[in-house]
């Protein structure tokens, strides 16, 4: 899917736990994910340590988007 | 570390008051061992079967498939952690109930789980229908929670497992065999011009019902480690497994690992085989990374020459099998890997998630998306409830005539990881 997205012309941001599979399969921008079972949260923080760090992911993944790049980046959520 | 493994045959079982192994039957009293079962306030209900190779019986859904081993000398007992004390097994003598398995099935999970036919096309696609299976039919109480039940159902069919092997205590062998696996210093002394060979075990321990327990300790939970391959005869690697039962390994698989009796076999031949090595297979990355550093690392400590790495499970693990490929590879050692294969029902899809020019020396176990039919049996053991949803399984999976049209996936140990079963693919 990001392939094809890419391919009509979107720029795309790959968020994604094993970023080593996303290298394989070619996606341009990467933006590690927490876990497989929960890739956008964490159970085992509070809510409100969640929410930030949700916030904080699609911010990174926001940024990336913004981002020009030459080869395959991985955006690495500080 | 020497263990003699002592193998006492079993042709039969039957169900009797009197319970003993006598001539090569085994003789079983299903309201003595139920009773053991119901000990678990979790367990409702429980039931025996017995199922013979040609019978048209088909077992679902399977949980695992345990074979019975007792300690007769030395340190420790069969399923440390589990069963018995945490103590160190792998030495002295242990007797094993050839030809036979305690399987457990029934409603444990509700979901997901495999089937084992003991005739037709199904029963060539399992090497479980080759075994006289005592099947343990557990009917779990309601309102505990699944991860509940498949404790409660693992532990079951410990329990029974070991209750069966004391009845071989005393017994004198049919066939015995002896293994040993030498300290650093004794194998780099005993075939100094053999290639030195180790073995990287992948254990499944994707959590959520995807997991396996080394002396007890959940499996996610370890880093990487060396291994004595006797340990793993005595039961210290057990299966919390029961999805995608094709390529799970069952606790029988890793009490009989095919890649640690063939390195054994050829050991002094062709090769030395220095030891083992278990890792693991977790959901977050920075355990994939951190795993994969350390079983190279520890290949490297044990100065190997070549290592055969071996998957569990298939999806994200092919990062995993990947990662460890390619690290043990970049330090100079030569690696095969044992995987199996997600090609889509006509084979032309990628067959792995992950994939890299390291990889250059692979066996495969088959191609689990094959479709196979299912003719129906004459009896079921468990129940056909979830044949539609178990992982392989589709909406109308179930025909009418009570067949069964669905993915090779659906059968337990079908495309084994170790090598266990005879199917591969082209």
């Amino acid at each position: 899917m990001v392939k094809e997205i890419e391919r009509a012309g979107f720029p795309v941001v790959h968020v994604c736990t094993v970023t080593p599979i996303s290298l394989t399969v070619g996606a341009n921008r990467i933006v590690p994910a927490v876990a497989i079972p929960h890739p956008l949260g964490n159970p085992g923080l509070e809510r409100d340590e969640e929410v930030k760090l949700r916030r904080h992911i699609v911010e990174t993944a926001l940024a990336a988007l913004q981002t020009e790049v030459d080869d395959q980046t991985i955006f690495e959520v500080k | 570390m020497k263990l003699q493994l002592g193998y006492i045959d079993i042709n039969d079982i039957k169900f009797d008051k009197n319970p003993r192994i006598e001539n090569g039957v085994l003789y079983v009293d299903p309201d003595a061992l139920v009773a053991s079962v119901l000990q678990d306030e979790l367990i409702k209900d429980a039931h025996f079967e017995i199922a013979k190779p040609g019978e048209s019986i088909r077992i679902t859904p399977v949980k695992d498939v345990i074979q019975p081993r007792v300690k007769v000398e030395g340190p420790g007992g069969v399923f440390p952690g589990m069963v018995a004390k945490e103590t160190t097994v792998g030495s002295g003598v242990t007797h094993v109930l050839r030809g036979m398995a305690v399987v457990t099935a029934g409603r444990i999970v509700g979901f997901q789980e495999g089937i084992i036919d003991m005739s037709g096309p199904g029963a060539d696609y399992t090497p479980f229908s080759k075994l006289n299976n005592l099947v343990l039919v557990i009917e779990p109480q309601e309102n505990f929670k699944q991860h509940e039940y498949e404790h409660a159902a693992r532990m079951a069919g410990f329990k029974i497992a070991c209750e069966i092997a004391e009845l071989a205590r005393e017994l004198s062998p049919d066939e015995t065999e002896t293994f040993e696996s030498p300290t650093i210093k004794e194998s780099f002394e005993n075939f100094p011009g053999l290639p030195r060979v180790g073995y990287v075990q992948m254990l499944q321990s994707q959590g959520l019902l995807h997991d396996t327990y080394v002396y007890g300790v959940d499996a996610k939970r370890i880093v990487p480690t060396i291994i004595s391959p006797t340990e793993t005869m005595d039961g210290a690697i057990v299966s919390g497994n029961c999805v995608s039962a094709c390529d799970k390994n069952t606790t029988y698989h890793h009490q009989n690992n095919p890649v640690v009796a063939e390195l054994f076999k050829e050991h002094g031949k062709t090769i030395n085989f220095v030891g083992q090595i278990i890792t693991n297979e977790n959901v977050y990355l920075a355990d994939k990374i951190r795993s994969s550093d350390w079983s190279a690392k520890l290949a490297e400590y044990l100065s190997l020459d070549g290592a055969i790495i071996s998957q569990e499970g298939f999806g994200n693990p092919d990062t995993d099998l990947i990662m460890n490929c390619t690290k043990i590879e970049d330090k100079g050692i030569k690696t095969v890997i044992i995987t199996d294969e997600y090609a889509g029902q006509d084979g032309k899809s990628q067959s792995l998630a992950d994939a890299d020019p390291k990889a250059n020396a692979c066996v495969t176990g088959g191609n689990a998306n094959e479709v196979i039919h299912l003719p129906k049996m004459d009896k079921v053991i468990g129940t056909l409830d979830y044949v539609d949803t178990i992982a392989g399984g589709h909406q109308g999976s179930l025909q009418a005539d009570g067949s069964i049209i669905a993915e090779l996936q659906v059968i337990t140990g079908a495309t084994n990881e170790m090598g266990f079963n005879k199917l591969s693919a082209r």
